[in-house]
């Protein structure tokens, strides 16, 4: 690592940026997917008994509680806390659950505000013309909630990512932990954060794209997620 | 299983630390909407090149990692002479990394205004300048309270990262009565609810200045 020229290194920071960076994409995409089953699940246990039950007010404490504490603290209190009753879990699992457990309280805030994006008026007509419930789900409203909330998933996505590099904290060996671990051999501090710093702005930049360009082939209905975007401004905490 | 005795001895620690943490968001905040203001303000002119610096800066910072920023700032900026102590790079960064976010909210509630009513002051007589003062940012900051609030919270739980570059606020104050006396749940239990109080608290305030700003 004591190359010369600014190339020279970056070629021989490579191996374990790319090593990082397919860990953090790792982490992210597993904290995606588990969050967006446990946002669902959070939001159908939420509308149980037309939102007024214990279950809902369960849900919205839970809710609050994610979206109102830091995620370090959050990954902190797993991984410690369990330890504090003699049971030690492994760092990765620790990560992927409480980005999971995170990214859940704010995906069940998108997808409620994505429900409520369609109009009341449609699913009483439809129920009128004698569609099932169901019927009504997947026909009338699926296809609308998943059209408004999907600018606001592809930008928690984006969080997620950046998110991740907070597990570095306990020694997951994504990228920023690698960028840590470079700048420990190397004492060159400023090259090797700012090369982090544009491996993440790549994949986040890739994010965003890919996000946009499935959002135009899912032909976006753009006032509504306008009101889904808003609504989770406005309600977060 | 909790020692009363224990939290109430950790209670006076933790609150001299809360207020580091609001020093410290109060900072941020400060700064960031300073500088998203003035990034906004370059945008609006509408000079091509100024319109270029704003679009950089707030796609880059709002697309890394905060912690990464921060690294840059306290471990990699030293390395050309520039050393800031624990709280000034924390507060730098924070007000840095908002701004790109402030930024984009004074965009978004800019946008809100129809551009008939400025057309319509225009030929009214009133100057840019007046147009911008007295029918836009009556309107677009009042439009932005909520934004800037929530924004708020989640600048309030980033700055937990200061603890990383041993800024000394609630959650580096948790894990040194964690290492030093060996005891997990209380910590943590005060360490989380001072977190959740003070994002309630700042929702709070902020519905009270939405309502009052309000028409």
């Amino acid at each position: 690592m004591n190359a010369d020229t600014f190339a020279d290194r970056l070629a021989a920071y490579l191996p374990v940026l790319l090593h990082g960076a397919g860990m953090t994409l790792i982490v992210a995409a597993l904290a995606i997917v588990a969050g967006f089953a446990l946002g669902a699940a959070l939001l159908g246990l939420s509308l149980h008994r037309q939102g007024r039950g214990p279950l809902a007010r369960a849900v919205a404490l839970y809710v609050s509680f994610f979206r109102g504490t830091p995620l370090l603290v959050q990954l902190l209190m797993l991984f410690y806390l369990p330890s504090a009753f003699g049971v030690d879990l492994p760092p990765l699992l620790v990560a992927v659950l409480a980005m999971s457990l995170n990214s859940g309280a704010f995906q069940s805030e998108i997808l409620r505000a994505g429900l409520a994006a369609v109009p009341k008026g449609q699913i009483e007509a439809a129920a009128i013309f004698g569609l099932s419930p169901q019927q009504v789900f997947r026909y009338v409203q699926l296809p609308q909630v998943a059209r408004a909330v999907w600018p606001a998933l592809v930008s928690e996505a984006i969080d997620v990512v950046k998110n991740s590099s907070i597990v570095s904290v306990i020694a997951v060996a994504e990228l920023a932990r690698g960028g840590r671990q470079i700048v420990a051999a190397n004492f060159r501090p400023l090259e090797v954060y700012l090369t982090v710093g544009a491996t993440y702005l790549l994949m986040t930049g890739a994010i965003f794209a890919l996000g946009a360009w499935l959002g135009k082939r899912m032909g976006q209905g753009r006032r509504a997620s306008a009101a889904v975007m808003n609504r989770i401004a406005i309600n977060k905490t | 299983m909790i020692d009363l005795t224990l939290l109430g001895q950790l209670l006076p620690v933790f609150g001299t630390a809360a207020l580091r943490t609001v020093a410290l968001v109060a900072a941020g905040l400060a700064g960031g909407l300073a500088l998203g203001f003035l990034m906004h303000l370059l945008r609006e002119t509408r000079v091509a090149a100024l319109a270029w610096i704003y679009w950089a800066y707030t796609a880059i910072w709002r697309g890394v990692p905060f912690l990464i920023h921060l690294f840059i700032v306290y471990f990699g900026l030293p390395a050309v002479g520039i050393s800031m102590d624990p709280f000034v790079a924390a507060a730098v960064t924070l007000s840095v990394y908002g701004g790109a976010y402030f930024a984009e909210i004074f965009r978004a509630c800019w946008q809100t205004i129809p551009r008939g009513q400025i057309e319509a002051a225009r030929c009214m007589g009133l100057t840019r300048r007046q147009v911008f003062l007295r029918i836009e940012c009556p309107q677009a900051l009042r439009a932005s309270v909520p934004l800037i609030v929530n924004q708020t919270i989640l600048l309030m739980k980033e700055s937990a990262l200061a603890s990383v570059i041993t800024y000394p606020e609630l959650t580096m104050t948790a894990g040194k009565v964690v290492s030093e006396q060996f005891v997990y749940i209380e910590p943590y239990l005060l360490l989380a609810l001072s977190y959740w109080a003070l994002s309630l608290l700042i929702n709070r305030l902020g519905r009270l200045l939405a309502r009052r700003v309000a028409l």
